[in-house]
């Protein structure tokens, strides 16, 4: 998973496979960590990603969450069909947003 | 069954898969891997995959992310049973276990956690949550999508294809003939239920069929005992393995009792073991099983334990429906043999009881006779159980009369039967009717023998009347004493002399008192029924107020018919609406002036 910050209030998260219960935690952690203060938009690149689970589900919340409250905004870029469909069928759709 | 790598086996008919992973999160993700790359095998569509894949996922990590410390070192079980039609998915943890919510909504959406259950359940067609003592067993199953717009098969995974669907198809036609016999049994003990079947019998078949049917090697039927204290064996298959009872209190470990006191299924295996001392290791001493407790209107009725010899073959969950389903027969066919005893035992007690009643009815004197100056009026009122009272007016001759009234201890034919006898001996001994002291003597020493060999006594008490000597000659053997009441007197006076009642002891000597009844006096002969008539609050008449209105009657009247209604009609107001307990019987001799 490589983050890159190349504006203060933009960061770029790619090079993710799965988001699961084995690393969840780990990712949404390291992310957090690595967030500039004055970040307001995390774009995850979703294109690569083969696997989300309930789990990862929830870390992509709590990420939703602190960029909220800093009054910014998560997006999840191309995701692939199959993660589309668990995003939809768990109503997150509404709440994050898919790019494309 | 042969392995094909290690921790993969095909079974002979349904195709099936069993990896047993470490608990933590990266070991059941590489599981679930190799759970799509096998079902990849078999042809299934990638949107099937996907879901397959993400169901496990979410199973698996519950198994995972719930399993306390120290049960992490108990490995997670999947196994995958795949047919023709459907998949089946088993996931064992060794988590606490929760109830499986009746229904599951989509968590709100900020919640960080809570989609998992909700993920399972959309994505299979059915999910169950099996839970036992240590582990638990997730199921999700899924009917396959047509494989028609699956990637073509090449020439060699078609032929593997057959061959696996013509396993499905006897598999499903083993399914099938498993489910067909199944049904002729529930049909066939349908039609038995509500007949009157011998219990032993209905439960020896029931229990043979369920062995057969659910493939089980040993089962074990107990009861719970009338006191509600033991489980009794009542069968054991295979036959001839004897044993015995177990006490619901006792020390032993018994899973039969424990499955009894939680009302709750308990399975065992080669990991959780029946205790060394568990009375069911006589039976099934190896492998795995499943006991099973049993109740109607929550009434505990018993249990029933179906062993199988082989350790790696657990019940399936149609197995262990098919068991709670014939269980559920048995129970009921169980209680209404119980009831059709209760409701017998019923009728016996009833005809027992008309019995007594004729016999009863059969010794009541046909007319009063007659020995003027005297006047005889009596009644004899029955509790609702047939008691021992009886009274006899027997004519002497000559303007007498032997009047007898006796209360036979007990109630019932055996109380019917020695009032009987009681006045067959006394009219068989006319000779000594004038002197009723040596008659109940008499009467006493042929009674005793069959009186004392069933504890049994009679308290009576006779008195010969002559008219023509005015005079009343009176003997009572542990009976209610005399009542006489002469005009002008506030009560009536007690005669109390008397010796013990009949079958007490062989030789006893009567006293007879000479009664002085002059002209318009009132007297009266009774039982005990009368004097300890109580009312609703429970409080007795009394011989005391019982003297008072003897007196009063022989005041108001001079009719002993009058009397007679007067007296039971003040006995009745005392005891209002409260139900009669014991039988109530009088005799009346009125002096006519």
């Amino acid at each position: 998973m490589i983050i890159k910050c190349q504006d203060p209030d933009v960061c770029v998260v790619t090079g993710l496979v799965e988001l699961a219960a084995a690393n969840a935690t780990q990712v949404r952690d390291e992310i957090r960590a690595a967030l500039p203060p004055a970040c307001t938009r995390l774009d995850l690149d979703f294109s690569t990603v083969t696997f989300v689970d309930s789990i990862g589900l929830g870390a992509l919340i709590a990420l939703h969450k602190t960029l909220r409250s800093r009054l910014g905004t998560l997006r999840l870029l191309q995701p692939a069909p199959d993660v589309r469909q668990v995003l939809e069928m768990t109503r997150l759709h509404h709440l994050l947003e898919l790019i494309p | 069954m042969k392995t094909d790598t290690a921790g993969i086996t095909r079974c002979d008919h349904r195709c099936s898969l069993r990896i047993e992973t470490a608990c933590d999160f990266v070991s059941v993700r590489t599981a679930t891997l190799k759970v799509r790359e096998w079902l990849a095998g078999k042809g299934m569509a990638e949107a099937e995959l996907g879901a397959w894949e993400l169901a496990l996922v979410e199973g698996a990590n519950n198994a995972v992310k719930y399993a306390p410390p120290d049960a992490r070192q108990f490995p997670v079980i999947i196994e995958v049973s795949c047919g023709g039609s459907d998949v089946e998915v088993q996931i064992t943890d060794h988590t606490a276990g929760f109830d499986w919510p009746a229904e599951i909504k989509t968590p709100v959406d900020e919640a960080e956690s809570g989609r998992g259950l909700f993920l399972m359940q959309s994505l299979t067609d059915s999910v169950f949550y099996l839970r036992h003592p240590g582990r638990n067993v997730l199921v999700m199953r899924r009917a396959r999508l047509s494989t028609m717009s699956a990637v073509l098969p090449d020439i060699s995974q078609l032929q593997s294809r057959l061959a696996e669907s013509e396993a499905s198809l006897t598999d499903m036609t083993a399914e099938l003939a498993s489910s067909y016999e199944s049904l002729v049994a529930v049909f066939r003990y349908s039609a038995e239920l509500g007949t009157q079947t011998d219990v032993k019998d209905f439960s020896h078949r029931l229990l043979r069929d369920l062995v057969q049917i659910a493939e089980a090697d040993s089962a074990v039927l107990r009861l719970l005992s009338s006191d509600g204290k033991k489980l009794e064996t009542l069968l054991v298959l295979p036959e001839n393995t004897p044993l015995p009872a177990v006490v619901l209190a006792g020390q032993v470990t018994s899973v039969e009792i424990n499955a009894a006191r939680n009302r709750q299924d308990i399975w065992f295996d080669s990991r959780e073991p029946l205790a060394k001392d568990d009375p069911l290791r006589a039976v099934m001493p190896v492998g795995n099983g499943i006991c099973h407790p049993f109740q109607v209107v929550d009434q505990p009725v018993g249990t029933v334990a179906l062993g199988r010899l082989a350790a790696d073959r657990p019940f399936t969950a149609a197995q262990v429906n098919l068991l709670h389903t014939f269980i559920d027969f048995l129970a009921i066919q169980i209680v209404n043999a119980r009831l059709l005893d209760e409701r017998t035992a019923a009728h016996v007690t009833s005809r027992e009881l008309q019995i007594a009643a004729d016999i009863q009815r059969s010794l009541l004197p046909g007319k009063i006779p007659a020995c003027p100056p005297f006047a005889l009026a009596c009644a004899c009122q029955n509790a609702l159980q047939v008691g021992g009272d009886f009274y006899d007016l027997i004519p002497a001759g000559g303007d007498a009369a032997l009047l007898v009234i006796a209360d036979v201890m007990g109630k019932g034919v055996p109380a019917a039967l020695f009032a009987a006898v009681l006045r067959s001996t006394i009219r068989s001994m006319p000779q000594l009717f004038s002197r009723p002291g040596e008659l109940l003597a008499a009467a006493n020493r042929t009674l005793f023998p069959d009186l004392s060999r069933v504890d049994m006594f009679i308290t009576t008490q006779v008195v010969y009347l002559n008219g023509r000597q005015k005079e009343m000659i009176s003997a009572t053997a542990g009976h209610c004493p005399l009542l006489v009441w002469t005009p002008g007197e506030a009560g009536a006076s007690p005669c109390r002399e008397g010796g013990f009642p009949l079958g007490i002891e062989s030789e006893v000597v009567y006293p007879q008192t000479v009664v002085s009844l002059p002209p318009g006096a009132l007297a009266m002969m009774y039982t005990d029924g009368l004097s300890e008539t109580r009312n609703v609050a429970g409080e007795m008449l009394g011989e005391q107020k019982l003297r008072a209105l003897l007196a009063q009657a022989g005041a108001q009247t001079g009719d002993v018919g009058v009397a007679k209604q007067f007296m039971l009609q003040q006995i009745s107001h005392h005891a209002g609406p409260a139900a009669l307990t014991d039988d109530q019987t009088l005799i009346l001799i009125r002096h006519i002036q």
